[in-house]
């Protein structure tokens, strides 16, 4: 067959328009254009990334499903969901502070690795504080509890979720008591417990909490997230000690303080001896007086 | 020079019909839609969305597998079978030969998605759910996707074994839809390499969930008709240069 074909005819390698550096040229060019319109994409997904995100996470029926369906390469999946999670978490963050779906995820993910105690940790704190859903964290972390009977961990985090959000010192103590007994337990725990059963609900000691939770952990999301918290519980702090001074004050003059945008009313109180010194808005807002209350002129959305 | 690729194109065409891979695939994909009576019961209250989506995710996942089975060895059998030497001799020009090539198995893709997807209208149909137009769409994006992997296909045929072809092919499917974690990991990343290596790897790799809209789809979700004109621009793009690549490799191949 081969033998009837002539040079001539013959398609040669390396010969026509591919053989010099055009092609070259030309795949280059067309990865410009595939950078380029993947930069359009992005840009027009952006503005439904929310309904994507929803509909993918009920895209999961459940844990149970994906389980089964992640057959052997379950961590894996988990994984993959822990990546979601986070990126669902991050985009609403900056976005509506809406976590509607995030109990969903967690779910999930602790369905397809029960023991992925970073996952509790991480699920339980941002359920209990960002999505304000401090008994769905508690369940979370029960289910957390009975796949890890020997960690630490999670009974710590139910113990903070009922001392912080819930007030509830009692349960607060037993968890971190049972924490404190597991094997190589986090030293400060019995103090914790102790303090717990004490009923101590001050700043400082919230203060202390929050400290400790941020060195234990390498989580960056959970180190912003204590930033936060510290922060508002510093405005917090600020607010309850003016509310004590003004209160203080009306009690003794039978008049509030004088409360402009020139001369703000803790000038009178500090001039008075009311206070030592004016406390710092950690977010850099003013305080002001409304009917004998302390407020400040940050908006609820920057402190969350 | 349209001859030439048409002839080739419509061998390739004939050949692959004839193929037991694809056929059986076909037959494969209609069975699970089918399946979806018996797990109807299941799905309480859920019915429609099941079906749904398990139609659509079998129209998708079994021309996948068309798409990686028989495209990986699509120019290997040439090489294999020596017929590779009959069609060279002829004056079909090489990047004529690999454009046919992958002309000729897109046509059986798209005759496969039409056979799959009349079947699902059918079965939507029966189980009397309605069969909305909408759908459709989802269709039209898988076909984008599958413009795409058969050209990664094509590629990896034109210089390796069809079971190593099909492997990469599979990996970079696996990939293409997890594009968007390594754009997170560019934006989470402290390390200035990993996140340039990471933003390189997410716009140089096809990123295959731009084509995945099957939830918005089944939910109603309002859907905007220039994401989807992007997406279609994207798989040309890209498929025209993966085509452009294959043919250089194939160009510079001793015979």
């Amino acid at each position: 067959m081969l033998t009837e074909v002539t040079p001539r005819q013959r398609a040669p390698r390396g010969t026509g328009p591919l053989a010099g550096i055009l092609p070259a040229v030309l795949i280059v060019w067309g990865f410009v254009g595939v950078y380029l319109l993947q930069l359009s994409l992005d840009r027009a997904g952006d503005s439904r990334m929310r309904e994507k995100a929803i509909a993918e996470m009920a895209y999961f029926p459940s844990g149970r499903f994906v389980r089964q369906a992640a057959i052997e390469y379950q961590g894996l999946a988990a994984d993959i969901v822990w990546l979601r999670g986070i990126q669902y978490y991050g985009y609403h963050l900056m976005s509506d502070r809406k976590y509607e779906w995030l109990g969903h995820v967690f779910s999930i993910l602790t369905s397809l690795d029960p023991r992925f105690t970073g996952a509790y940790h991480f699920g339980a704190i941002t359920l209990a504080w960002d999505a304000d859903k401090p008994h769905e964290a508690l369940d979370f972390l029960t289910t957390g509890m009975k796949a890890n009977p020997m960690s630490w961990q999670v009974p710590f985090d139910a113990g903070f979720i009922c001392y912080m959000v819930l007030r509830d010192y009692d349960r607060a103590s037993t968890y971190f008591e049972v924490a404190s007994k597991m094997p190589n337990a986090w030293f400060i725990l019995a103090r914790w417990a102790a303090i717990a059963k004490a009923k101590a609900g001050d700043f400082q000691t919230a203060r202390e909490m929050w400290l400790d939770i941020f060195k234990s952990t390498e989580n960056r999301k959970l180190k912003e997230l204590v930033v936060r918290q510290l922060a508002n519980l510093k405005l917090e702090e600020a607010t309850a000690r003016l509310q004590d001074a003004v209160q203080e004050f009306q009690e003794d003059k039978k008049r509030l303080p004088a409360d402009s945008e020139e001369h703000p009313f803790y000038y009178e109180l500090l001039g008075a001896g009311y206070i030592e010194r004016v406390p710092d808005e950690p977010y850099g807002g003013r305080f002001y007086l409304k009917d004998g209350k302390v407020l400040t002129t940050t908006p609820p959305r920057q402190r969350e | 020079m349209i001859d030439r690729v048409y002839g080739v194109a419509l061998n390739t065409f004939r050949e692959s019909i004839r193929d037991k891979v694809l056929v059986t695939l076909i037959i494969f994909a209609v069975l699970v839609m089918g399946s979806a009576r018996v797990i109807q019961p299941l799905a309480v209250g859920e019915e429609a969305k099941v079906i749904k989506d398990l139609g659509l995710s079998a129209i998708t996942l079994f021309c996948v597998l068309i798409s990686i089975l028989v495209g990986g060895r699509i120019v290997y059998k040439e090489v294999e079978k020596r017929t590779i030497y009959i069609m060279l001799a002829k004056p079909v020009r090489r990047w004529e030969f690999i454009l046919g090539k992958y002309l000729g198995l897109m046509a059986v893709l798209v005759v496969s998605l039409v056979v799959m997807t009349a079947a699902y209208y059918v079965i939507l149909l029966i189980m009397g759910i309605g069969a909305q137009l909408y759908l459709l769409l989802a269709v039209l994006t898988t076909f984008f996707q599958l413009a795409i992997l058969t050209a990664v296909a094509v590629l990896f045929s034109t210089f390796s074994t069809p079971i190593t072809g099909a492997v990469f092919t599979f990996a970079v499917y696996f990939v293409g839809h997890l594009t968007r974690d390594l754009k997170l990991l560019a934006a989470m990343s402290p390390s200035p390499v990993v996140k340039v290596a990471s933003y390189l790897l997410y716009y140089l790799l096809p990123n295959l969930s731009n084509f995945n809209i099957r939830a918005e789809v089944v939910y109603g979700a309002p859907l905007d008709p220039y994401a989807i004109l992007l997406s279609g621009l994207y798989a040309l793009v890209y498929t025209a240069t993966l085509l452009l690549i294959s043919a250089t490799v194939f160009n510079r191949k001793e015979f």
